[in-house]
C-alpha cells in the first residue's frame, strides 16, 4: 500500500522551476533513499512533502489524506515527521525537554495549561526511553546548544522519531560526521525506523546501498529513475548523471 | 520536594515580614508599588522571556484592566453591584484577558518585528483613543474611585495603605504561583519551544500561532491583575497608565532583571521601583541614570541582574564561591568610587545651587577645587578599576574550573 | 473649499517629504543591518538641537551645514561602539538597545539643554510669503523645506544608483559576505551608512525644528509615525517608504483640515443618538479628532491584511 504518493508535483520560485513534474509512490514500510547532485532539489522536495512550501501544481497524498499546501503542524499530526539538514533543535531547552516536547502532541496534551508536566510519570518515562534509544540519557539536563555536533544530530533524529510517526523523512542525517560517528548514526537509524517508512536524502553511496530498499534519483528537479539499488547501479542515465565516478570506486 | 518549596516559603515569609520591618507610610507605599510592578513585569516576561515576543504596547492590558477595576469600584460604591473589593484585581485580570483575546486574535500571527510593530501600533492607538472616549477613560482627568465601599472583609475596609499591602501581597503570591506553574505546563513549555524554534515546533505538531495566542492571553490576564492592584492602591487611573512610557518601563524592568530567568523580572521590578521612589528624592537626574544603567545593562549584562547572579552557579557548585570575595572587593571598591565620581560630576554640571551636598561632602560648581578634586578622584578610581580587572579575571577562571575532565 | 484643499495638500506634502527624509534613513539602516533603529528619531532631535545652538551664534545657514554632520558623527559612534557590540547578543537585544538609546538621548538632551521648548528661529532670509492664494499665505520657508527635501532625494538617488560607492552599498545590503570577500571594508560601510542615515535624520531636524517646535518630546512624536511609515511601506523598501510617507502626510493633513465626522455619516443614513447614549463619544467623533491616530489605525489594518506592507518583499 502506498503510504505517500506524489502526482505531477511542480514547484517554481518566480521564474525558476525547481521541481519538475515529479510523480513518485512510496510503499508502507519501505526504506527509500533519494539521491542526486547538489542543487537537484532534494531538500525542496522534502519541504514540499512536510508542508514548509506549497506546491505550484500537483498533489501529494499521505495515507490517503491530501497534504499538499497544508500547514506543517497538520501534516505532523497525521504521522509524518522529518529531520533537517541543518540542525534544527530547541537550543535553549535541555535535551530532555527537547524530546519531551516532541512527545506532547501525540500523547494527547494539546494546548493544556492545566497539566503539570513534572507529574506526568508516563510521559517522562517515555521521554527517558527515547533518550536511551538515541544514546543521550547521560546528557539529559544539558542545554541542547552545548552538545557536540554528532550528539545534536542524534537529538535531531530523536525529536523526529519521538512522536511515533509512521513515516520519517531524514535530510542528510550523517552530514558532517566522521566515519565512526556516521556508522553509529546509521545503526541508530536502522534501529529507530524498524517497522516504519523511511525516506532519506543522502550523498554517501555506501550508506544508501546499505539502508535502502529503493532509490530515486533527482537531477535538476526531475526524477530520472526510481528503482531497486541494483537496477539503479546499472541504469545508464543515472551513471551518466551522477553515479559515474562512484561506480568506478565502488 | 521540600527543597523546591523553599523559595516559595521564603517568598511568602518576605512578603509577610517586610511591612513589619519597614512600616512607615512611605515604605508601605513603596512596597505596594513593588507588588504591582512585580506582577506586571512577570506577566510581561511570559511574552518576552518565555514566548520570545517583544511587545512595545503591553501597558494596554495593564491599563484596561485598571480602568475596568476603577469602574467596578465605582459600581460597588453606587451599589450597582455588590461584592468584596478583594476581588477587584480579578476584575482587572478578566478584562485584560478579554482585551488580549480580542487583540491577540489578529496580532499573534507572526512573532518578531511584525509583532513588535503591531503591539506598538495598538498601544498608541488605544492610548490615543483614551483621550477620545471620555466616558470610559475620563479624558485628561482620568477616572477615580473609592475602595472603602462594599462588604467588609473580616472587618477590614481597606482605608489604610497597609491593609491594601496585605491584599496586594496575597495577589502577588497567587499570581506569581500561577505564572510559575504555567511554565511547567504543556502550553508553557511549547511557548519556550516556539520561542527557540517556531518552525521545528510546527513540525512536532503544534501551531506556533496558537501557542503564541495562549501565552498572549495569559500574559494579558496577569497584566490586568496588576492593573487591578494599581486601581486598588491609587484608586485612580489615567491615560498615562496605557501609554508607551508605561510599556517601556515594564520592558526595562524585565530586561534589567533578566529575561531568561523566572525571578529576573522580580529583581528588575524591585530595583526599578527602588530607583524610582528613593533615588528621585535625591536628584532630579535619576531618569538619566536609569537610562545610562539600562543601556549599559543591554551592552554588558545582556542576561540582566538575575543572569549575573546565575553566572556564579558554576563557582557555587565547585564550592569556590568564597574565593571570589576578595577579588570582587578589589575591583568593586574602585569601581564604586568611579561611579560615584561620575555621578558627582554630572550633578555638579547640572546644579543651579551654589552648594551641592554629595554624600555629605560639600561641593560647589563655581569652585575650581571641587571640580579638580572630583575629576582626579574619578580618574584615579577608573584607572584602579581597569588595573584590577586582570586579577578578577584570573580569580574567575580559577573559581569556574572543575576537574577539567568531567564536563563533556 | 478649494483653498483648504490646496493648502492642505501643500502642508501634507511638506510633512510627507519630511517624514520620508526620516523614513529613508531608517529603511536603509534596516535593510543593511536588519534592525529597526528606535533611536533614529533621536538623531532628528539632535539635529534640531545642534542647529539651534549653532544658529544662536553663527546663524541658521551654518547650523544647516554643520548640525547634520555632528548628528551623523554621533550616529557613526553609536554604530561602532554600541550597536556592533550588541549585535552578537541577538535581534531582540539590538531592538532593546536602540529603544534604551532613544530613552537615554532624550534624557541627555534634557540634561544639556533643559526641558523647555527652544526658540529656534527660521532664517530671516526666508521670512516672507512665497505666494498668496485666496487670501492665505504660503511661507517661503515651507517652500524651502520642500526644495531641500527634493534636492536631497535626488542626490541620494544618484549616489545610490550611479556612483561606485552607491553600488557597493546596494550590494552590501543584500550580500554583505560577498562584498567583504571582494575586499571591501564592510564594517566601515555599515558605520558609514548608519552615519549618513543619522545625518539625514539630522537634516530633517534642522529644517523642521523651527516649524514643528524644538522640545525634548519631539523625537517620540515623530518617531512612532516614522516607524508606522516604514512598516506600512514594507520593511526594506525605499519606494514603499516614499509612498507611505506621502500617504500619511497627506491623509493627516486632509483629516485635520476637514470638517466631517460621525455626525455627518449618521445624518446620511438618517440615524441619531441621544447624548446620554453610552457610546456617545463614538457618535460624536470627528475626523480632526482622530487625525493623530490615523497612522496607527492604518498600521494595524495593513499588518492584518498585508503583513509584508504595501511594497514589501513577499515571504514564503
Amino acid at each position: 500500500m502506498a503510504i505517500l504518493s506524489l502526482h505531477e508535483v511542480n514547484k517554481s520560485f518566480g521564474e525558476t522551476s525547481i521541481i519538475r513534474n515529479i510523480s513518485l509512490e512510496i510503499q508502507e514500510g519501505e526504506k527509500h533513499a533519494i539521491i542526486g547532485p547538489n542543487g537537484a532539489g532534494k531538500s525542496t522536495l522534502f519541504h514540499l512533502i512536510s508542508g514548509r512550501y506549497n506546491v505550484s501544481s500537483g498533489t501529494i497524498y499521505f495515507k490517503n489524506h491530501a497534504i499538499h499546501n497544508r500547514a506543517p503542524y497538520e501534516i505532523a499530526r497525521l504521522g509524518l515527521a522529518r529531520s533537517f539538514q541543518v540542525t534544527n533543535i530547541f537550543p535553549r531547552m535541555n535535551v530532555f525537554e527537547n524530546i519531551r516536547c516532541a512527545l506532547l502532541w501525540n500523547s494527547g496534551y494539546r494546548y493544556s495549561f492545566w497539566h503539570l508536566l513534572g507529574r506526568e510519570a508516563e510521559l517522562n518515562d517515555r521521554a527517558y526511553e527515547v533518550l536511551q534509544e538515541i544514546g543521550l540519557s547521560d546528557k539529559a539536563l544539558f542545554p541542547a546548544a552545548e552538545l557536540a555536533y554528532a550528539q545534536q544530530r542524534a537529538l535531531e533524529l530523536g525529536i523526529a522519531i519521538a512522536g511515533g510517526a509512521e513515516m520519517i523523512l531524514l535530510d542528510e542525517p550523517v552530514a558532517g560526521m566522521s566515519h565512526s560517528e556516521a556508522e553509529s548514526a546509521v545503526e541508530l537509524i536502522h534501529k529507530v525506523t524498524e517497522g516504519k517508512t523511511l525516506v532519506m536524502v543522502e550523498h554517501d553511496m555506501n550508506i544508501v546501498f546499505d539502508v535502502a530498499d529503493r532509490i530515486s534519483v533527482l537531477v535538476y528537479g526531475e526524477l530520472i529513475a526510481s528503482d531497486t539499488p541494483e537496477n539503479i547501479r546499472k541504469n545508464p542515465r543515472v551513471q551518466e548523471a551522477y553515479l559515474g565516478e562512484v561506480a568506478a570506486d565502488a | 520536594m521540600l527543597t523546591r518549596l523553599i523559595p516559595w516559603i521564603g517568598f511568602t515569609a518576605a512578603l509577610l515580614i517586610l511591612p513589619l520591618l519597614f512600616d512607615s507610610i512611605l515604605a508601605i507605599s513603596v512596597l505596594n508599588q513593588m507588588a504591582i510592578a512585580i506582577v506586571f513585569a512577570l506577566a510581561y516576561n511570559m511574552l518576552l522571556g518565555q514566548g520570545g515576543m517583544l511587545s512595545f504596547g503591553h501597558a494596554v492590558y495593564f491599563g484596561l484592566g485598571g480602568f475596568m477595576a476603577v469602574h467596578a469600584l465605582i459600581m460597588i460604591e453606587y451599589e450597582t453591584v455588590y461584592f468584596s473589593v478583594t476581588l477587584i484585581p480579578l476584575v482587572g485580570g478578566l478584562f485584560g484577558l478579554l482585551a488580549a483575546i480580542f487583540i491577540g486574535s489578529f496580532s499573534t500571527r507572526k512573532a518578531g518585528t511584525v509583532f513588535a510593530m503591531i503591539s506598538l501600533g495598538i498601544g498608541e492607538l488605544i492610548a490615543a483613543s483614551s483621550l477620545i472616549f471620555v466616558d470610559f477613560f475620563g479624558g485628561e482627568a482620568g477616572v477615580s474611585g473609592d475602595r472603602t465601599f462594599g462588604p467588609l472583609f473580616f472587618g477590614v475596609d481597606f482605608a489604610q495603605n497597609v491593609e491594601v499591602y496585605y491584599l496586594a501581597a496575597f495577589w502577588v503570591l497567587v499570581a506569581t504561583l500561577f505564572m510559575y506553574l504555567f511554565t511547567q505546563t504543556p502550553a508553557g513549555r511549547m511557548a519556550n519551544a516556539v520561542r527557540d524554534n517556531p518552525e521545528r515546533a510546527e513540525f512536532i505538531g503544534y501551531s506556533a500561532r496558537r501557542v503564541r495566542f495562549i501565552s498572549f492571553c495569559a500574559s494579558g490576564l496577569f497584566a490586568g491583575i496588576a492593573g487591578g492592584l494599581f486601581a486598588m492602591n491609587y484608586e485612580f487611573l489615567t491615560e498615562e497608565n496605557l501609554n508607551a512610557a508605561t510599556s517601556g518601563r515594564v520592558l526595562l524592568m524585565a530586561y534589567i532583571g533578566g529575561l531568561g530567568y523566572f525571578i529576573g523580572p522580580i529583581v528588575g521590578a524591585v530595583v526599578l521601583t527602588l530607583m524610582n521612589s528613593l533615588l528621585s528624592n535625591y536628584t532630579e537626574l535619576w531618569m538619566l541614570y536609569l537610562g545610562i544603567m539600562f543601556v549599559l545593562t543591554v551592552m554588558f549584562l545582556p542576561r540582566g541582574f538575575a543572569g549575573f547572579i546565575m553566572m556564579h552557579q558554576m563557582a557555587w557548585y565547585h564550592g569556590k564561591l568564597r574565593s571570589l570575595f576578595i577579588p570582587y572587593l578589589i575591583t568593586g571598591l574602585p569601581a564604586l568610587i568611579a561611579v560615584l565620581g561620575v555621578v558627582a560630576l554630572i550633578e555638579l554640571a547640572h546644579t543651579q545651587e551654589e552648594l551641592l551636598h554629595f554624600l555629605g561632602i560639600p561641593l560647589s560648581p563655581s569652585s575650581a577645587i571641587s571640580w579638580v578634586v572630583v575629576i582626579t578622584v574619578t580618574a584615579v578610581a577608573v584607572n584602579a578599576t581597569r588595573r584590577s580587572l586582570g586579577q578578577l579575571k584570573k580569580a574567575w577562571e580559577f573559581a569556574n574550573e572543575a576537574a577539567m575532565g568531567t564536563r563533556e | 473649499m478649494l483653498e483648504v484643499f490646496i493648502f492642505a495638500t501643500l502642508n501634507g506634502l511638506v510633512t510627507g517629504l519630511l517624514l520620508f527624509m526620516l523614513a529613508s534613513g531608517l529603511t536603509l539602516i534596516f535593510s543593511m543591518m536588519g534592525v529597526l533603529n528606535f533611536a533614529h528619531a533621536s538623531f532628528y532631535m539632535l539635529g534640531a538641537y545642534f542647529a539651534y545652538s549653532i544658529s544662536s551664534y553663527l546663524g541658521f545657514w551654518t547650523g544647516l551645514l554643520v548640525a547634520p554632520v555632528v548628528a551623523g558623527f554621533c550616529g557613526a559612534l553609536v554604530e561602532r561602539y554600541g550597536l556592533r557590540h550588541v549585535h552578537k547578543h541577538g535581534h531582540v537585544a539590538e531592538l532593546v538597545f536602540t529603544f534604551g538609546l532613544a530613552f537615554l538621548i532624550e534624557e541627555i538632551v534634557q540634561f544639556l539643554w533643559g526641558r523647555d521648548t527652544k526658540n529656534y528661529q527660521q532664517p530671516e532670509l526666508l521670512d516672507f510669503p512665497l505666494f498668496t492664494l485666496f487670501g492665505q499665505e504660503f511661507s517661503a520657508y515651507r517652500g524651502f523645506m520642500i526644495f531641500i527635501s527634493v534636492a536631497i532625494f535626488i542626490g541620494l538617488y544618484y549616489t545610490l544608483t550611479r556612483s561606485r560607492i552607491g553600488i557597493i552599498i546596494q550590494a552590501a545590503i543584500t550580500h554583505p559576505h560577498t562584498v567583504a570577500n571582494l575586499g571591501h571594508n564592510v564594517p566601515l560601510i555599515f558605520m558609514g551608512v548608519f552615519g549618513v542615515g543619522s545625518a539625514l535624520a539630522g537634516v530633517a531636524g534642522v529644517i523642521a525644528g523651527p516649524v514643528l517646535t524644538t522640545f525634548p518630546g519631539m523625537a517620540i512624536v515623530l518617531g512612532s509615525i516614522v516607524f508606522v511609515i516604514v512598516v506600512i511601506g514594507g520593511l526594506g523598501s525605499l519606494a514603499g517608504a516614499f509612498v507611505a510617507s506621502l500617504l500619511i502626510g497627506l491623509l493627516q493633513s486632509y483629516a485635520i483640515a476637514s470638517d466631517v465626522g460621525m455626525p455627518d455619516l449618521l445624518d446620511l443614513i438618517g440615524v441619531s443618538f441621544e447624548r446620554s447614549h453610552p457610546l456617545n463619544d463614538l457618535w460624536t467623533l470627528t475626523l480632526p479628532q482622530i487625525a493623530p491616530i490615523l497612522p496607527f489605525l492604518l498600521l494595524v489594518l495593513v499588518l492584518i491584511f498585508r503583513p509584508t506592507g504595501l511594497l514589501g518583499k513577499r515571504e514564503e
